[in-house]
């Protein structure tokens, strides 16, 4: 099972296919300004793939795949039905405006529309974590010099003089029966291997409150007026006195035990002013 | 429980902001270049030393979360000797190994996970263009600051102190995990400061961004002029168009650093700047 799962996950995590057929898009004739930086966010999915998130003509956003092993863009089937975006009659379409979040817009983007294996595979497998729309490859990466450092929250993307050659298919040698063989197992594999389905993140409820270190002690530094925090009565100079059987040493722990907390669910405080202790609760709101 | 945990720590991996404190490097490191040539079909390709053996070209994919080098290379640079053999394997998989070092020009990197197998994509490009061996990608390149640039057909890498964690290990632990769980939770997603204000997002809206609700009037978001009934369009340069979008970019935004944020008031767009403060 392990085995038949890992032989499934190498297949579809590694090179999208490249082109069968020598169809290349014949012109491209993207505008841009040269030398432009964007500063482009991204997230490194379970499987380690970088993913960024583009809006399509203005609908969106949609999630692609950011990989140098695919030959061209590649949007799903069911992302361009549902923009009304139509492959032309080599699998080709255009796509009027592509706009990647962090401020860049690519007109007049070039793309497959396509279904590649891989991208079924990780979809239904739940491997990224969000539904897969489709695949940024060569032609539309080479215009830019793209900075990947995974030590940073955003990628860099430096516009380049260059408008990259359309790439090309293999010509009939590429069909193997291995390729195959791989895209059945896929499929095969995902039918029963796939995650369960995740239910939508929620935010973190919120207090309203911030809390400092004092010495030994936990002192409330301030309350925002008519947050949950100051609603339950909670006042600036407060000192808390219960939190050690919480966990909380210091006022940052706070940040930890409340790290799933949801708008609803209650804290207790016990707290002490002019020496005097009582306990306070405070429901959390809707927040950040 | 273990496989909670273990869950738990690969869900934030996916969702946690991917910020590590890197470790003292030298600051000033030179990038190393190196060049890549480009196959007709778009792909690059890379001459790589394996174990001191080769060179070898394998095709540089960023889009790889393993390594993977075929048997007849593998075979001859050693890899096969610790390779852990799965009981079932599909075009020619050998398990895991470790390559001791991999060179690409003057860089070299010392034990890098591969996987060795026949891909048959690789088989089937080598056949039509060339001998390509394997495929360099995740567990090599996110060791470094790396820039790629098509018109120059070069690569930079300059060491930023990441250390990619087993990709299949991890996800084969986590499917696992995730298969035997019957009842996911959702996850919270917690923002790394206080902002002050709360949003919302209709399930029929359909309009870019999500509608401010509250605004605490001596809120970090309050003092940087945020008012009920403005769209957040943008939060620190990422898409907020639903609430899971507006915490996730929230949760990338530490106390104290100012961040841009776009609204639409009036129909017209208009940027503010606020700096988040400490607290929850």
């Amino acid at each position: 099972m392990k085995a038949l799962w890992l032989s499934a996950c190498l297949a579809v995590c590694c090179l999208a296919p490249p082109l069968m057929r020598a169809d290349a898009p014949k012109k491209d004739d993207g505008k841009k300004t040269e030398g432009t930086a964007y500063q482009v966010p991204y997230k490194l999915t379970e499987v380690k793939h970088v993913l960024i998130r583009a809006k399509i003509n203005g609908k969106g956003p949609f999630n692609f795949i950011l990989d140098t092993g695919a030959p061209s863009l590649f949007v799903s089937t069911k992302t361009c039905k549902k923009l009304g975006i139509e492959p032309d009659d080599k699998g080709w379409g255009t796509f009027d405006r592509f706009d990647i979040e962090g401020g860049l817009s690519i007109p007049k983007a070039k793309g497959r529309i396509d279904d590649p294996f891989q991208l079924e595979g990780m979809n239904s497998l739940g491997l990224a974590g969000a539904e897969l729309h489709g695949v940024i490859g060569y032609n539309m990466l080479a215009r830019y010099k793209l900075e990947f450092d995974f030590t940073k929250d955003k990628m860099t993307w430096t516009e380049l003089d260059f408008k990259p050659k359309a790439p090309e298919g293999l010509g009939g040698k590429a069909s193997s029966a291995d390729m195959d063989a791989m895209a059945s197992l896929v499929k095969v594999a995902t039918m029963f291997l796939g995650k369960s389905k995740q239910p939508e993140p929620v935010g973190r409820g919120f207090l309203g409150l911030e809390l400092v270190d004092d010495k030994d002690a936990i002192v409330v530094k301030s309350v925002l007026a008519e947050a949950p925090a100051a609603k339950a009565g909670l006042k600036a100079g407060d000192v808390v006195v219960n939190v050690k059987e919480k966990g909380i040493k210091k006022s940052d722990d706070l940040r930890k035990v409340t790290a799933d907390m949801k708008a609803g669910d209650s804290i207790k405080l016990s707290i002490k002013r002019a020496g005097e202790t009582k306990d306070i609760t405070i429901t959390a709101g809707e927040g950040l | 429980m273990k496989r909670s945990i273990l869950c738990l720590v690969l869900m934030g991996w996916f969702v946690a902001a991917p910020v590590w404190a890197a470790p003292d490097l030298e600051k000033d490191a030179k990038p190393v270049a190196v060049p890549f040539e480009l196959l007709k079909t778009g792909h690059m390709t890379i001459s790589v030393k394996i174990n001191g053996k080769g060179p070898y070209t394998v095709i540089f994919d960023t889009g790889a979360p393993v390594t993977l080098i075929n048997n007849k290379v593998a075979k001859e640079a050693g890899l096969l000797k610790d390779a852990k053999k799965p009981a079932f394997s599909l075009f020619g998989a050998m398990g895991q190994t470790s390559i001791k070092t991999l060179e690409l020009g003057d860089l070299k990197a010392d034990d890098v996970n591969t996987i060795v197998m026949d891909h048959p994509t690789v088989e089937a490009i080598s056949k039509a263009l060339g001998p390509i061996e394997g495929i360099v990608g995740f567990p090599f390149f996110a060791r470094y600051k790396m820039t790629i640039n098509y018109k120059d057909k070069e690569l930079t890498f300059v060491p930023n102190g990441y250390d990619p964690p087993d990709v299949m290990a991890a996800v084969t632990a986590s499917i696992m995990g995730m298969m035997s769980e019957k009842n996911p939770k959702a996850k919270v997603l917690a923002p790394a400061a206080q902002w002050g204000f709360s949003a919302a997002k209709e399930e029929k809206d359909e309009d870019a961004g999500v509608v401010i609700k509250d605004v605490f009037a001596d809120s970090a978001a309050g003092k940087a002029g945020l008012k009920a009934g403005d769209r957040l369009l943008t939060l620190d340069g990422r898409w907020t168009e639903s609430l899971r979008d507006l915490y996730e970019a929230a949760g990338y935004v530490k106390a104290g650093t100012a961040a841009k944020v776009t609204i639409l008031r009036d129909g017209k767009e208009k940027e503010l700047t606020i700096k988040p403060g400490a607290g929850l």
